[in-house]
Formats: structure tokens, sequence, C-alpha cells
């Protein structure tokens, strides 16, 4: 078990971090998301055996946000 | 009636736009989403009128919801009894928070973030959970419900305003009023989420950041007539407006031992500029005639006099003596309506 921040720079309303919570659904692995749409960051508690952090990067892009280390 | 048509303008011209601007048409475009999988996917696209149902369910609960709240809000009100200075305070902490939350939509600073509401975690996952449930029309009735949840910026100062009316039924028609005043858009939203485009998400967004500025600017200027402040936007304007007429014009005098009388009407109040000597007491009468506006509920600020007029009917105020020169503002207790009495020498 993995936890890691991202910054999240392009969010552009409270629901925003709503939609980054679908990374649970989207990939296989992910336990938990807290995002923020006010500190511009989300935090991912993963399965490093089963997901990795480029893998969440990819993931985020695919709900078209920016994600970075 | 006149706050509730306002609501109703401000719900259709600001309130969807920033449900949209704030919420990223997220429940919007779930909820279409789940529409499109749960109707067109089962029956092929066959019934098409079917597809606008689950929304309209969805912006009938979401109605209910706001309008319960607002009744709760104007109840919790009734224990606040606003005096129009802490009505020219709520109005100045209203104006800072829709100016905030307009240069949050512009993305000025990354600090202006927190003019916003931003739900708990758990309250989200929640929604996030109800929006997976697709099959059955008991979600979008859900998800309007839970929409009270996660109020957009100019809800929140709606739910604000519900609270300074101090009453039940008014709370809950205003909030009525403004959640039926919002819906055709979100219904539109709703109905379109997946042809918007990001671009043109940002152009609506911008609309509504440079009209929740105005609505901030108005809001100020109640305050600042709340106050009896000469310097409020009306009364500078007012001034700017009066000084470009023949003087007397469109004013109204008084000699001493006359009255000063006042037409109170649903826009405001007729003339909006008395003329009077200084020096001597007045009797100002307020004259009603089938007016239903908050213009009724008249305050003098400097005089701390307040009445609520009836529909029709007159008031008569005793104005001490003034001096010279002296300006005393007169203002609804809104400070939406505003004018004042001038002293003469």
């Amino acid at each position: 078990m993995k936890r890691v921040e991202l910054r999240v720079m392009d969010m552009h309303c409270t629901s925003c971090a709503l939609r980054l919570q679908e990374l649970e659904d989207l990939l296989a692995g992910v336990i938990r998301v807290e995002a923020s749409y006010r500190k511009g960051k989300m935090t991912v508690t993963f399965d490093e055996s089963k997901v990795t952090v480029k893998d969440l990067v990819a993931g985020a892009r695919k709900l078209g946000y920016t994600a970075v280390e | 009636m006149a706050a509730l048509i306002a609501a109703l303008i401000t719900g259709f011209t600001t309130g969807g736009l920033s449900c949209m601007a704030v919420q990223g048409g997220l429940l919007a475009s779930s909820l279409a989403q789940l529409i499109e999988k749960d109707l067109l996917g089962k029956r092929g696209g066959r019934d098409q009128w079917n597809i606008g149902l689950p929304i309209f369910l969805f912006l009938i609960s979401k109605l209910a919801a706001y309008t319960i709240l607002g009744g709760l809000l104007g109840g919790l009100g009734k224990f606040f009894q606003l005096n129009p200075l802490s009505q020219a305070v709520l109005q100045f902490i209203i104006a800072f928070f829709i100016i905030g939350n307009a240069l949050r939509m512009l993305n000025v600073h990354p600090i202006f973030r927190y003019f916003t509401f931003e739900p708990p975690a758990f309250i989200t996952r929640l929604i996030r959970k109800k929006t997976r449930q697709a099959g059955s029309f008991a979600t979008p009735i859900m998800l309007g419900a839970m929409t009270v949840l996660i109020p957009c910026g100019v809800t929140q100062t709606m739910m604000a305003a519900a609270i300074a009316t101090g009453d039940v039924l008014s709370g809950a028609a205003l909030m009525f009023a403004f959640t039926l005043g919002a819906s055709p858009v979100f219904f539109l939203l709703s109905y379109f989420a997946t042809k918007l485009g990001a671009l043109t998400e940002k152009y609506f967004t911008r609309i509504a950041a440079v009209v929740l500025i105005v609505f901030g600017l108005l809001a100020v200027n109640s305050g600042l007539n709340l106050l009896g402040s000469r310097y409020s936007f009306s009364s500078l304007a007012e001034g700017v407006v009066s000084a470009l007429e023949v003087r007397h014009q469109g004013q109204a005098s008084a000699t001493p031992g006359t009255d000063l009388v006042l037409n109170v009407v649903d826009r405001g109040y007729r003339p909006k500029r008395l003329h009077a000597p200084a020096g001597v007491p007045l009797t100002l009468t307020l004259v009603t005639k089938e007016v239903h506006s908050c213009s009724r509920a008249f305050l003098i600020p400097a005089l701390d006099y307040g009445v609520i007029l009836l529909a029709t009917g007159e008031e008569k105020v005793q104005i001490p003596p003034q001096e010279p020169g002296t300006i005393l503002p007169f203002t609804c207790s809104m400070g939406m309506y505003s004018g004042e009495i001038i002293f003469d020498l």
C-alpha cells in the first residue's frame, strides 16, 4: 500500500475533485482518492503491485486533468 | 413579490450558469450518461421523449429540496432579528463572497478557490456512488435532492438571502423562485451536456463571472444604502442625474407646517429626492397604493426609524428639526430602493 500526493492545477470547480475520485473505478489497485479543488491536489492511496504513479497520471489525463508528482 | 421576481431572474440569468460553472456539468453529464445508457441502450433510442423525463425528475426533486431548505433557512433567520446595521453587514459579506467567487471563476489567483464550499470527501463519495447506480428513476430523484449538499456560489448567496427573510414561507418561496429560474438552463445543460465542449463551458463561465461581479456590486450598493451612506452607487448616480436637471424638477419640497409626501411604489420611492426646511419639525407622510414590493419595509437609518407599511394606506413619520445642509437618506429594508431628504438653508 502506498500513498502519493499529486498536484492537479487544472481543476476548475469542486466537482472536479468528485470526477478525480473516478480513478477508484477506473484503475484496479486504486484504493482511495482524496482530491481537493482548493488545494489543487489529490492524495491517492493505491496498491503498488497493481498500479503505478505513471498509471495514475495517465488515468487523470484520461479524465481531462494534468496530474504532476 | 419583487424579491421573488428578482430571485427568479437571478436563477435564470446566473443561477443556471453558475451551477454549470461551479459544478462543471458533472452531475448533469453523469445524469445524461446515465439516461443514455439506461434508456437509449435498452430501447435503441426508440422513445426519445423519455430521455428528458429523468432530467425533469431530477429538477423537480432539486426544486423540492431547495424549497424545503429555503423554509428551514427562513425559519433560522427568525432567530436573528436583523437591524439595518446587521443587514448592511450581511450585504457586505454577500458582496465579498460573490465577488470572490467571480474572481475564482476568472482564475485570477488560486487563493480565490477558498471562496467556494468544498463538500467533505464522504459526501462526494456518496454522490458518486449514487451516480453509478443506474437503472431507475429513483437515481435522478436522489441526485436532484443531493444537490443541496453542493450548492454553487450564487445558490449560496440566495441561501443567505433566505436567512435574511426571517420567515419560513418567504425563505421557501425565495429558494423556490430561484431554483425554478435556474431550471431551464440546467435542463438544457443536462440535455446537451455531452455536446458542450470545454470552450463553450469556459465562455459561459466568464459570462457568469461578469454577471456575478455586477450582483456583487449591487449587494455593496444595498449595504451602503442600509448604512444611510450618501456614497452608494445609486445615491451618486442620483446626484449626477439631479445635477444635470433643473433644480427641483422631479423633486418635492415642503414649507414649515406642511407635510412632506413620499409616494411608495413597487419600484421604489417617488420622488427620490425631497427638499425640506431646516430647523423645524416636519411630518413625512408615506403613501402606499396596492404596493407589494420590499419598498413597503421603509427605513430611515439615521433616525433609527423603520416601519412595514400597509399595502394601501398612509403612515406619518415625525422628523425632528435638522441642521441646514443635512441630508437624510431613506431606504427599503433590503437596500434596493433608496432616496433622501435634503434640508435646505
